[in-house]
């Protein structure tokens, strides 16, 4: 049983990478699995955000709408608005003076969602689903619900580094940094223990509030900087880029061995397999050319799955 | 420098104008051990949490080391030398060893990242000096109670502890873990680290303490070495004390029917081979020490867990399947022993709460409450249980007393007029006044038929109202001792783990 706990979702992808290469002769070719790790990089890095959270027993559900949000603000800033002089718009300076600012901002957010979350004592389920229809709204309204292009941001997004998409070394960037962070720093080991016992941690001296709130902003930051890569990877910001997002952040952290009742998870395997898996089911239903009104239900039943092995293999309390 | 290392003067507590602590004084001297014994509710935890700087003192004063001594918070008692080692141990199962020993004060290297040789180091010396069957990098998850029991000790060692305070720490042990454990506490000692150890397992109080002291209603019952007191000295030092409270009589018969019987039950290894009878009419008492059983047993006779084996029946039919609905259906009544997360809706009116167990019966056809009949069977049972409420329509549960609260509960249950009565504690936390009208509720329900299981830490209240007392030491009954052959000596005898009836 423990062995199928830890390994038992790579007999899933295996078998899932069977089924599909049987489907479609072009699913096991270097040029789509090369393509499986480009799509899975922007929202693997928001699911390393999400993981510091779900360690500590919180949840963030905002990170859909505030990919959106952001995204929206760079198309906005970046095209028409007229407040970035024109040569920046042309050159790297203005993706990177946006890049900077949405992931500031992204931060903010995840400030805000902290301290609702510690200093309010609100759910972190409520706190996220309140600012994600904030976020949502502002964007909605910055845009008029219009879609807008961001060729400026395709550079960083689709470029290639040699034969290496840049998103793919991003995320590799992150995974390292993030995995170190959570193994090897004071900081990470008392995410740990907050989620192992809240009540302990704040026995033992360890500043939950504090620690609590750098976990969202985290989660913040790389969720808008996965927004906008995605973004970049597509070209173009519509009214529904993103939605749905935060589910597939959340389902690929728990598929990774992540735990929603805190303390338990990790980055390196965790984040990336769990990533990689959900990717691979969207490629392999795009290859056997399922309806696209299939992927939402797909979508939900795979965090319903992630969910119920989480919860059936929880010991604690559910309270 | 006297040889105190820990010396209470005068110390006072109250909760909510009930006295706990009258007046104690209380000294630990320098590398000793001292055994600090009580019955349940004798103030044992309010003292200790008073020197671990979870409660605060109302009155009196501490010396640590000959330097005034008042805990702001359970940290600040820690970093003075104050360690406590618990039941639950407050070990982070998901982190290492190593990991746990300095969670709050992990040694880096300049990039800010933790300093793993050190840890491993320091970790190694601390599980050789106790030759524990670990690694540094063990999981605490992976380790049995007893070796997390000696990390704790370890980690308490290293933030330099200079009194440890044990609180039953052997509930969960082996006898090997046990006896380890014991070892390890002589080691202490000599180390010069003074330790207060509280059990209500009198053998080993005996061996391991130099001097004991005795707890009861708040006040010191006698400190004295341990060489000069025996198994029997001890329990009369627990219980001697004049019955002080006075007990409604109010004339009953008991009958011959048989409302509640259950026979042979067990349930994991808290229950085992229990078998009772309740009569009409009767009252029983079902005393126990802390973990004996008592509301497991409660749990299993109103279906809240199922048991492993037994039978029950209730109104003289068996039940197949025992649930809570089944057992009110059958005209049983449970009021739990947390009346405040089990037993009330804190934040609604007295009304609502009076009637969430009659509400199926004042619904007509359609599933609307008859508002009327609603109120007049509400004002009826605050008129006959005497609670003391304004408004019972708009005050909020939260704010009444906790007799009258306890009352609510009764009253939520007798509304429905039960046959069979399980109450667990039913005058915790209760003033004297209101534990007086608890008991005369209690007596009356049973002089209207009803059987009643009565189960309760203090033996007095007990011995003043029931009819017959069943004891449960460890799972199992262990005496059941009628009204005329009382005596409290003896029953806790029969209560006391590890001792044996002579």
């Amino acid at each position: 049983m423990s062995w199928l706990a830890s390994y038992g979702i790579y007999v899933v992808l295996v078998l899932l990478v069977v089924v599909f290469s049987m489907g479609n002769s072009r699913f096991l070719t270097l040029d789509n699995l090369l393509l499986i790790l480009q799509q899975a990089s922007p929202l693997g890095i928001a699911v390393v955000g999400m993981v510091f959270v779900l360690l500590v027993a919180g949840i963030d559900i905002s990170v859909g709408a505030s990919m959106f949000f952001v995204s929206t603000l760079a198309g906005f800033l970046l095209n028409s608005s007229g407040l970035l002089p024109a040569s920046w718009l042309t050159d790297f300076r203005g993706p990177l003076l946006v890049l900077v600012m949405v992931l500031l901002l992204g931060a903010l957010i995840g400030w805000i969602n902290g301290m609702l979350v510690t200093r309010f004592r609100i759910l972190p389920f409520i706190v996220t689903l309140a600012t994600a229809s904030i976020l949502k709204g502002l964007g909605l309204t910055l845009s008029g619900s219009a879609s807008i292009g961001v060729p400026a941001l395709g550079g960083l997004a689709n470029g290639r580094l040699g034969a290496i998409p840049n998103v793919l070394l991003l995320f590799a960037l992150v995974l390292i940094a993030s995995d170190y962070v959570l193994r090897h720093t004071v900081y990470g080991r008392h995410v740990m223990a907050i989620g192992n016992s809240a009540r302990n941690a704040e026995r033992a001296g360890i500043k939950v509030n504090r620690n609590t709130v750098i976990a969202y902003v985290i989660c913040g930051a790389l969720g808008t900087f996965a927004g906008i890569l995605s973004a970049g990877q597509i070209g173009s910001v519509s009214a529904g880029f993103g939605e749905g997002n935060e589910f597939i952040v959340i389902s690929a952290a728990v598929l990774g061995g992540t735990s929603l009742f805190g303390g338990k998870g990790s980055i390196l395997p965790g984040a990336v397999i769990g990533i990689i898996l959900v990717t691979t089911i969207m490629n392999g239903l795009a290859m056997m050319n399922a309806s696209p009104f299939i992927y939402t239900i797909v979508k939900g039943l795979i965090i319903f799955f992630a969910i119920a092995l989480d919860s059936m293999g929880h010991k604690g309390e559910l309270r | 420098m006297s040889d105190t290392a820990l010396r209470l003067t005068n110390v006072r507590k109250a909760f909510s104008g009930a006295p706990v602590l009258h007046g104690l004084n209380l000294d630990l001297k320098k590398g000793e051990v001292l055994g600090l014994m009580g019955e349940n509710g004798a103030g044992k935890s309010t003292l200790m949490n008073i020197v671990g700087g979870v409660l605060r003192m109302d009155d009196g004063t501490m010396e640590l080391f000959d330097e005034p001594y008042a805990p702001r918070s359970a940290s600040n008692a820690t970093a003075k030398g104050i360690a406590f080692i618990h039941q639950e141990l407050n070990l982070f199962t998901n982190l290492t060893v190593a990991e746990n020993l300095f969670i709050d004060g992990f040694p880096t290297n300049r990039f800010g990242a933790i300093d793993r040789k050190e840890i491993t180091r320091i970790a190694q010396q601390s599980i050789d000096r106790f030759s524990l069957p670990v690694t540094p990098d063990t999981r605490v998850e992976d380790l049995s109670t007893g070796v997390r029991q000696m990390v704790e000790i370890s980690k308490a060692l290293m933030k330099h502890a200079r009194i440890m305070i044990f609180d039953e720490p052997t509930t969960s042990l082996s006898s090997r873990e046990k006896s380890a454990l014991f070892e390890t506490i002589g080691e202490l000692k000599q180390q010069g680290i003074s330790m207060i150890y509280i059990s209500h397992i009198i053998e080993d109080v005996l061996q391991l303490c130099d001097r004991i002291t005795v707890l009861r209603d708040g006040q010191i019952a006698g400190t004295s070495p341990a060489s000069e007191l025996s198994e029997n000295e001890l329990i009369k030092r627990m219980v001697g004390r004049e019955l002080t409270q006075i007990y409604p009589t109010i004339e009953k018969t008991i009958s011959d029917t048989v409302l509640l019987e259950a026979t042979h039950l067990q349930w994991q290894q808290k229950v085992k081979d229990v078998s009772l009878k309740l009569r009409a009419g009767e009252i029983v008492g079902l005393y126990g020490l802390m973990g004996a059983g008592r509301t497991e047993l409660a749990n299993l006779l109103f279906g809240v867990e199922q048991r492993d084996a037994g039978e029950l029946a209730m109104n003289g039919c068996v039940m197949s399947h025992v649930s809570p609905s089944a057992c009110i259906s059958q005209n049983a009544a449970f009021i739990t022993e947390d009346r405040r997360s089990e037993g009330l809706l804190m934040s609604k009116p007295v009304d609502d709460n009076l009637s969430l167990v009659k509400m199926a019966d004042l619904t007509n056809r359609l599933g609307v409450v008859n508002v009327a009949e609603r109120a007049s069977n509400n004002r009826d049972a605050i008129k006959d249980l005497q609670i003391k409420v304004a408004d019972p329509e708009k005050q909020l549960v939260s704010s009444l007393s906790g007799g009258n609260q306890q009352k609510v509960v009764f009253g939520k249950w007798v509304m429905k007029d039960p046959k069979i009565f399980i109450l667990d504690e039913p005058t915790r936390g209760v003033d004297v006044g209101a534990k007086f009208e608890i008991y005369s509720i209690i007596l009356n329900l049973a002089k209207r038929g009803s059987a009643v299981l009565f189960i309760s830490s203090e033996l007095q209240e007990l011995m003043g109202t029931c009819d017959r007392i069943l004891v449960m030491k460890e799972g199992s009954i262990t005496g059941d001792v009628s009204k005329t052959e009382f005596d409290q000596e003896r029953i806790l005898e029969m209560a006391l783990p590890g001792f044996t009836l002579t």
